[in-house]
């Protein structure tokens, strides 16, 4: 269908304009919640306003919080400006919202979802979104697959006449295996894979999709990228930032599952992972996969030669003094809920035998940042003299992801003067300031692509279920122990950390 | 930001790789270490004394978003004393906690008398190597002025503003001429760039299936707009009636005021192209099918266009959305971001100077 329509539109330029998604409706369970007024309702506006969207275009949000239309409206409009970059116009805001509806219902309540059914039905006559919807869950994960099961036995798996219907579900994809298995196995129940859009939102990030660009757009980088050149990889995604007021949340979840699960399993695989035939959904997601696959199973009951938990004590971070984890508000004075992780896995296959990728997350590190350093073997002889070449170290390229975004590569270089001194130079390219070209919010690029029906940036259910996988020993582990190493805060890490990488006579880098 | 600008050093003109070490120079941080140079393009601006100073001011701020060297030529070919002076300056955006930076590199050069009619001498040995050259001429233009030949075998793309001169039709004419002749480079025309977002709105008007049918039965067209603004006008009918399968078939004028008559798929289509008051570019564009009337307009003081579909009096559909930002470094960023051949443009660009022929 969309293709009959892409060609009767012969005013559609596709050269030189914007892609237009099909006319439809993205439908919100979690309307009243943080992340609808927080990301989701200012990516769209911000898309709508940029003529992103298509004309028919409605939005139902659904909570059990009794709301109006118009209260609902206004409760979005209140924060809306504080959301978007490019302020909001009175008259954007009018035409866009008068798009936005309102349904009260409790999302474990059938009767919720008929009247769903009915209420899409009178948006898809008033506003022209020809039975097109995108069923987002934003309400607590414990709900995901209530919702799922009622929208299924409401029939609003399909679109009406012939139209789509997609469902997006939000993080955390399960807490371990098994939870993932069973919410994709409900799930699947109802909806087909090509329906299914699980967020990640790292993968919406411009910078994130950049490992992809620099990898396979790039001739010279792919010949040295495996074991011949390579002793080993580090994959850091450093916060400054402590749990703040989502202590009770992260007592919960850990950073394990916060940030590891998801965010650093994607960036391995984009770093491993071999080229694609081609940047569509399938063929991406299956190198990805392939990926998660080689990683060598921990073994249970050697999960310390592997992975390391820490947690934050009081400490310094840019001036200012804060606190430690177990003072946090909402937080266990006990708790071993870990706030760093670490680990030191391997990716068995032909490239990138006996490698070892050492991963580490943390919170209330030092700074910000996110980044893949990939170390290469030292040169094999130097025919300068020893005491010529001690400022020399092997070469390593670093792919900067946060704060700015770009490349640098460690090589020797001559150091002026008589006789043969080298000695290592940085070569930084900050690729990101070639395109200052402000880019867009994650969400936006995201709901874009699930207006579009392209997933390609979305996780595939044997991409949630192999991270969970190799995670599952280190977190079975976890959970009979009541051990967790303390790190000050504004420090790369505990000591044992440490320990990971020096029994191969290897340092993490300080980003 | 940081600008600084290098002269000649003594008497007599720089030679080229004076230049280049200058510009080096100027990238040397207080401790001697050398700020990245991030260049992703070539652009070349031949401009006058007059014009010289905004030219400059919006290549400064191009420079933010696509970092390049650019080599502004100033030309007056009718001064009687043959000179050439050039002048050197870097912008450098500092970026992030290590202090480094980025910079872009802008080369001024003066040329006066017979070298200015030789300017391909002066841009050829400076451009940066293995990126692509942009030509890019902010005033009145001519594929005839003297020196275009030379200088475009230089350039993988030219972007002009055909509603430069005065003569606004003879210049879409003379443009048209140049994209027919083929070989050359690819043409981008700042009056067209300026037109993708009510294209894009207007086939949005047409997005649902529904309507998209009415497409092949548009009986009558209006476009209003602002006085000098025709060749835009024209542009946009050019891009309906290539798109849409009009041919032209008459033409009358009345003052400033067009009317034009197609050929269409369902019969005659009357396109009627107004001048109206000057603070929109474009006013409002209207196609009338049998059933709808599909509508693109800009409130006056605003910076949003509104859409509506009416099937009679009842209103089908409206949306109100944000016309975007159009100063003259963003419609030449644009046109920096396009590679290649745009075959729309020259398909409206023929049916226009078809229209005008007429
Ligand atoms: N906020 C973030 O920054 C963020 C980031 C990443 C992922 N996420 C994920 O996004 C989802 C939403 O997060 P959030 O922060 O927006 O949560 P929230 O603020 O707690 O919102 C939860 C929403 O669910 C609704 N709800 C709860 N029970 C319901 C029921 N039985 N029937 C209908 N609606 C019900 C609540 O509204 P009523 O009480 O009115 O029913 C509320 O609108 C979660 O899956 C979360 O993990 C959030």
């Amino acid at each position: 269908m969309a293709d009959t329509q892409a060609l009767q539109n012969v005013l559609r330029d596709e050269g030189r304009l914007p892609r237009v998604p099909d006319p439809g409706v993205v439908v919100i369970f979690g309307a009243s919640g943080d992340l609808t007024s927080r990301k989701l309702v200012p990516a769209l506006y911000e898309l709508a306003s940029e003529r992103k969207l298509p004309m028919e275009f409605a939005i139902v949000g659904i909570s059990r919080t009794e709301m109006s239309h118009e209260e609902f409206r206004e409760k979005l409009r209140g924060t809306l400006e504080e959301h978007v970059s490019g302020g909001v116009s009175d008259d954007v805001w009018e035409s866009f919202s008068s798009g936005i509806f309102y349904l009260a219902g409790d999302s474990k309540e059938p009767e919720t979802y008929g009247e769903l059914k009915d209420f899409l039905r009178d948006v898809d006559s008033e506003r022209g979104t020809r039975g097109n919807r995108a069923f987002y869950l934003s309400a607590s994960p414990s709900l995901f697959s209530t919702i799922v099961e009622n929208l299924g036995e409401a029939g609003m798996n399909e679109g009406e006449d012939g139209g789509w219907s997609r469902l997006v579900v939000e993080k955390p994809f399960g807490r371990d295996l098994g939870s993932a298995r069973d919410l994709n196995e409900e799930i699947r129940r109802h909806f087909d894979e090509a329906q299914i859009y699980r967020i990640d939102h790292y993968l919406g990030k411009e910078t994130v999709q950049n490992i992809m660009a620099l990898r396979f757009a790039n001739g010279i980088f792919e010949p040295i990228w495996n074991q011949h050149y390579v002793d080993h990889v580090q994959i850091t995604v450093a916060e400054d930032i402590g749990v703040g007021t989502r202590g009770a949340f992260y007592e919960e979840a850990g950073a394990l599952r916060d940030i590891v699960q998801n965010h650093v399993m994607q960036v391995l695989c984009l770093t491993a992972m071999e080229p694609p035939v081609a940047f569509d959904a399938e063929s991406v997601r299956e190198e990805k996969v392939k990926v998660l696959k080689a990683v060598r199973p921990i073994p249970e009951d050697e999960v310390e030669d592997y992975a390391v938990r820490g947690q934050y004590t009081s400490g310094w971070i840019w001036g200012e003094e804060v606190r430690g984890y177990r003072e946090e508000e909402e937080v266990d004075q006990d708790s071993v809920t870990e706030t760093y992780v670490a680990l030191r896995l391997f990716v068995d296959n032909w490239r990138w035998a006996g490698v070892p990728f050492f991963l580490r997350a943390g919170k209330r590190m030092p700074k910000k940042a996110t980044e893949i350093a990939i170390q290469f073997h030292s040169s094999p002889h130097t025919p300068f003299a020893h005491q010529d070449t001690e400022g020399l170290e092997p070469n390593v390229l670093v792919v900067r992801v946060q704060p700015e975004e770009g490349v640098s590569l460690k090589i020797g270089a001559k150091v002026p003067g008589a006789g043969f001194e080298v000695s290592s130079v940085n070569m930084d390219l900050l690729y990101g300031t070639a395109f200052l070209e402000q880019a867009p919010d994650a969400y936006q690029r995201l709901l874009l692509d699930l207006m579009l029906g392209d997933p390609t940036l979305f996780i595939r259910a044997d991409e949630a279920e192999g991270a969970w996988g190799i995670l599952d020993p280190v977190m079975r582990r976890w959970a009979e122990g009541k051990k967790v190493e303390f790190y000050p805060a504004g420090t790369w890490g505990p000591e044992e950390a440490d320990g990971l990488l020096k029994r191969d006579g290897r340092e993490w880098r300080r980003p | 930001m940081i600008g600084e600008t290098r002269k000649s050093p003594g008497n007599g003109p720089m030679s080229v790789s004076e230049i280049e070490h200058e510009l080096g120079k100027l990238r040397a941080n207080d401790d001697g270490t050398l700020a990245l140079r991030s260049s992703v393009l070539n652009l070349i601006v031949v401009t006058d004394e007059e014009s010289a100073p905004e030219v400059t001011r919006s290549v400064s701020n191009l420079a933010g978003r696509y970092p390049a060297r650019a080599i502004v030529l100033i030309s007056d070919p009718d001064d009687p004393n043959p000179n050439v002076d050039a002048q050197l300056s870097a912008f450098c955006n500092v970026r992030g906690g290590g202090g480094a930076q980025v910079c872009a590199e802008q080369v001024t050069i003066h040329a006066e008398g017979p070298p200015a009619g030789h300017l391909e001498s002066l841009a050829g040995p400076l451009l940066i190597p293995d990126l692509p050259v942009f030509l890019w001429y902010p005033g009145a233009f001519s594929p005839h002025s003297p020196e275009f030949a030379a200088m475009s075998d230089l350039a993988d793309r030219v972007i002009l503003d055909s509603a430069a001169r005065e003569d606004r039709e003879d210049s879409l004419r003379e443009i048209a001429a140049l994209v027919g002749r083929g070989g050359g480079p690819a043409v981008g025309d700042l009056q067209w760039v300026g037109l993708s977002p009510w294209r894009s709105l207007l086939a949005d008007a047409f997005g649902s299936p529904e309507r998209a049918g009415d497409l092949e039965k548009i009986a009558s067209a209006e476009v209003l707009y602002a006085p000098g603004g025709e060749c835009r006008a024209l542009l946009l009918v050019g891009w309906l009636a290539s798109s849409l399968g009009w041919n032209p078939k008459g033409l009358e004028r009345d003052g400033g005021h067009r009317r034009v008559e197609f050929d269409g798929p369902s019969g005659s289509v009357a396109v009627e192209l107004s001048p109206d008051s000057p603070d929109a570019r474009l006013r409002r564009v209207r196609l009338r099918s049998p059933e709808h009337t599909f509508q693109v307009s800009r409130h006056r003081e605003h910076r949003e266009v509104k859409t509506t579909v009416m099937r009679g009096e009842e209103l089908v559909a409206e949306r109100t959305v944000h016309l975007g930002h159009f100063d003259l470094g963003v419609l030449v960023g644009e046109e920096l971001q396009f590679r290649g051949r745009d075959e729309t443009y020259e398909a409206a660009l023929r049916t226009a100077v078809e229209v005008i022929d007429l």
